[in-house]
């Protein structure tokens, strides 16, 4: 099992996009961009450049690994660490908080203007 | 010109060569399926991707280079080494400077430390008003008073037990000046001072005129006390020299260190070689 130091939250965008990604299972790197790019993945709109930039970077501080596993040998798979996943769940309370807080103060849910974007 | 799949994918083959080593060899074939992927996905448009990926690429060149000099320059035994290198250097110019300053405000008391000693021992002998009524203090050679300010010819001075002026071959701004009580007071337990003294003028404002000055005691049932001085103008323009020069051999020497171990740094980096991946969880 992998062991590292927790990373210090607020994740980059980018690392927050693939951890997200990530969570859902084993992907490719082309998975991991598109996920990232919806707006249930972050909304990040990345190249190859920096999503394997951000893996490189991961890999080091142990939040992500290969899994081994390919249906191609060109693709190289992806997976969370334990770690990755403490290091996700804990973003996300970070931000299930602010959310939380931001609700209480009627922040949310406001109508938006006419023609405004959801 | 629309462009077509594979020539996108020529073009960043060869941009992918401008990535570390390392990093190219971890990823570049991860990269160029990814790329692969994204213009084989109809969903993708190519009018907002392309934007994406040259933005995508010039962005993590950067990044990743400078992260790849970060790990080859910041290497422990490197900054060490720099680190030794620029505190040798540094002790180097010091000693630059340092030592012939010192030969040079020392050499500057020569004269002074005869002469101071000659009269004082001579007053001595003769008694300090009486060695001075015989004329024991010489006129000085150009004739007159010496200009402390303009002059660099040694001169003598001599003063009394309270440190008051008795005779003198110089002068600054037409007076006589005295030295603070304190070279007196020093005098008189050790015999002998060597002082650098910035006189002053009446009115207690600076003079900017710095004489190199020794100061004598002279014993006996009139003490008193003989100094010796001169303007050390010139050797303090040497010393500025002295001091410019040593200042630009450090700074020489730790550009040249610097740039020999950025040299260093950069001839023995980390080769590209298998990625250091993680151990995979079981």
């Amino acid at each position: 099992m992998t062991t590292g130091t927790h990373p210090a939250t607020p994740l980059s965008p980018a690392v927050f996009a693939i951890l997200l990604s990530l969570g859902e299972g084993d992907k490719h790197g082309y998975a991991i961009m598109k996920d990232a790019q919806s707006p249930q993945g972050g909304a990040v709109r990345m190249g190859p450049g920096t999503l394997y930039g951000s893996i490189d970077r991961m890999m080091r501080d142990g939040l992500v690994e290969e899994s081994g596993i390919s249906d191609d040998e060109r693709r190289r798979y992806y997976r969370l660490t334990m770690l990755g996943r403490r290091t996700l769940a804990t973003e996300l309370e970070r931000l299930d908080a602010a959310v939380s807080s931001a609700k209480s103060l009627g922040l949310l849910h406001r109508p938006l203007p006419k023609g405004g974007r959801s | 010109m629309k462009a077509t799949a594979s020539s996108i994918e020529h073009f960043y083959a060869v941009a992918l060569r401008l990535y570390p080593a390392r990093f190219r060899a971890a990823y570049a074939r991860a990269m160029q399926q990814a790329l692969r992927d994204a213009l084989a996905d109809p969903a993708v448009s190519r009018f907002t991707f392309l934007p994406l990926l040259f933005r995508d690429l010039v962005v993590s060149l950067v990044k990743e280079n400078f992260a790849m000099m970060r790990e080859s320059l910041a290497r422990p035994i490197l900054v060490f080494n720099a680190l030794v290198l620029a505190a040798i250097a540094t002790g180097i110019a010091l000693a630059l400077y340092v030592i012939p300053l010192n030969v040079l405000r020392s050499g500057l008391n020569d004269p002074q430390i005869q002469m101071a000693g000659d009269l004082a021992a001579k007053l001595e002998h003769l008694g300090l008003e009486d060695g001075l009524r015989q004329g024991a203090l010489p006129a000085s050679g150009n004739g007159g008073n010496i200009d402390m300010a303009q002059s660099l010819a040694p001169f003598v001075i001599v003063y009394d037990d309270q440190g008051r002026p008795l005779a003198s071959q110089a002068v600054l701004n037409g007076a006589v000046p005295v030295p603070p009580a304190g070279v007196f007071d020093y005098v008189r337990q050790h015999g002998e001072e060597r002082v650098s003294w910035q006189p002053v003028r009446g009115s207690q404002t600076e003079s900017g005129v710095r004489i190199a000055a020794v100061v004598e005691r002279v014993s006996g049932a009139h003490p008193g006390f003989v100094l010796a001085g001169r303007n050390m103008r010139e050797v303090e323009a040497r010393i500025a020299n002295v001091q410019t020069l040593a200042g630009l051999t450090w700074l020489g020497m730790l550009a040249v260190i610097a740039i020999g171990c950025l040299a260093f740094g950069w001839y023995t980096r980390p080769k590209a070689g298998p990625p250091t991946h993680a151990t995979p969880t079981a």
